[in-house]
């Protein structure tokens, strides 16, 4: 099933078929939950996320129209919509609002989980205002073009690209006092 | 923005602040324009390296895979086949052949229509004699105490709607040729 065309699978998933599902999830499911893991800060909500995604498709795969969209950027915009409902839902009210900044003194679990170049690289992308840490996430995380990453956001290219550069300067802020270190700890794998 | 033309080093620092150091995200129409900086400027290749170290950064952030059980949740919820074909009982005589076995005597016996209807006949019918029995009296049960005849009139009412489901539901026949 390697060289099928999602559009093919989808149609095949429309008539059940159970192989056609597995693919279709191979390929795209990963990426899902990845887009919803980093908007959403955690892998529990991410696969909630994921599994309503996947629901859609498999009720709406007979209605899919072959050429109309691509569907990994169709799924993408599904994601990211019930991402951004969800942090609504959690009162998340302005979708451009900064979040209130972690405390300076870090619990005994922080400071644990602050040894871990990963979380704290997490954490810093979590202190991101919603939209910037969307158009993170699509560009450098899920690897959208600026064009598909305004499609998918339903906003300018332009919009995009200031959006990114907010992001990137504010991550690269955060992790400035780190930066050295982390990456130290990184090349020598400590 | 688009053009093919020169770029500035500060339109460079633009768009690696933006997109990173890997030019495959960078807006296409200047992507040769930024590459030519690069090679022409070191103060461009600083800025690509300083570039490269956010984004080495940032993909150490943490993700997992799917878990076994979410792909199992959305198996289980998947669109199923719908079946295009009726069993081959239903074909007539001509599918006894291919049939075999009991669905393929019943298809023999019966040529005409689902082998299940006899069947169904055969209980509907073993309903009405046990509901007729009851109500006419034949039943040792029946007797001519006040007490037994509203029991037997509560009897009555019961068997009758047994009897209308068994002759008015045809999707429960349907279910016996599964």
């Amino acid at each position: 099933m390697d060289g099928i065309p999602d559009d093919e699978l989808v149609a095949a998933v429309a008539k059940g078929d159970e192989s056609a599902c597995r693919e279709l999830m191979k390929r795209h499911l990963g990426r899902v939950v990845a887009l919803a893991r980093r908007m959403l800060g955690n892998q529990a909500d991410a696969e909630e996320i994921a599994q309503e995604v996947f629901l859609r498709v498999w009720k709406h795969a007979e209605k899919w129209e072959p050429g109309r969209a691509q569907f990994s950027t169709w799924l993408h915009r599904v994601g990211t919509n019930l991402c951004l409902d969800r942090l609504r839902k959690q009162g998340m009210d302005d979708l451009d609002a900064i979040p209130e900044p972690a405390s300076e003194d870090p619990t005994p679990y922080e400071a644990m989980a602050q040894k871990d170049v990963a979380r704290r690289v997490d954490a810093a992308l979590q202190q991101l205002p919603p939209r910037q840490r969307l158009a993170i996430t699509l560009s450098h995380y899920q690897g959208l073009t600026n064009i598909e990453a305004a499609e998918v956001m339903e906003v300018t290219v332009e919009a995009v690209e200031s959006l990114l550069g907010r992001a990137r300067r504010a991550l690269k802020a955060a992790l400035a006092t780190e930066k050295d270190e982390l990456l130290r700890r990184m090349n020598t794998g400590a | 923005m688009m053009n093919a033309g020169p770029i500035t080093l500060e339109r460079l620092d633009e768009l690696l602040s933006a997109y990173g150091a890997d030019e495959a995200g960078w807006p296409a129409g200047e992507r040769q324009a930024a590459r030519e900086l690069i090679a022409a400027s070191a103060e461009a290749r600083r800025l690509l390296e300083d570039a490269r170290a956010l984004d080495t950064l940032l993909s150490a952030a943490p993700v997992e895979e799917p878990s076994e059980e979410l792909v199992e949740r959305l198996m289980a919820a998947r669109p199923r086949e719908v079946p295009k074909e009726l069993p081959q009982a239903r074909r007539g005589a001509g599918g006894a052949k291919k049939g075999g076995g009991l669905r393929g005597i019943a298809a023999a016996l019966w040529p005409y229509g689902s082998s299940a209807f006899p069947a169904g006949a055969l209980a509907a019918s073993l309903v009405l004699g046990i509901a007729l029995g009851t109500s006419t009296g034949i039943s040792p049960i029946a007797t001519n105490s006040g007490a037994t005849t509203t029991a037997a009139a509560t009897a009555d009412t019961t068997d009758d709607q047994l009897i209308a489901i068994a002759l008015a539901d045809p999707s429960y026949i349907e279910e016996w040729t599964q």
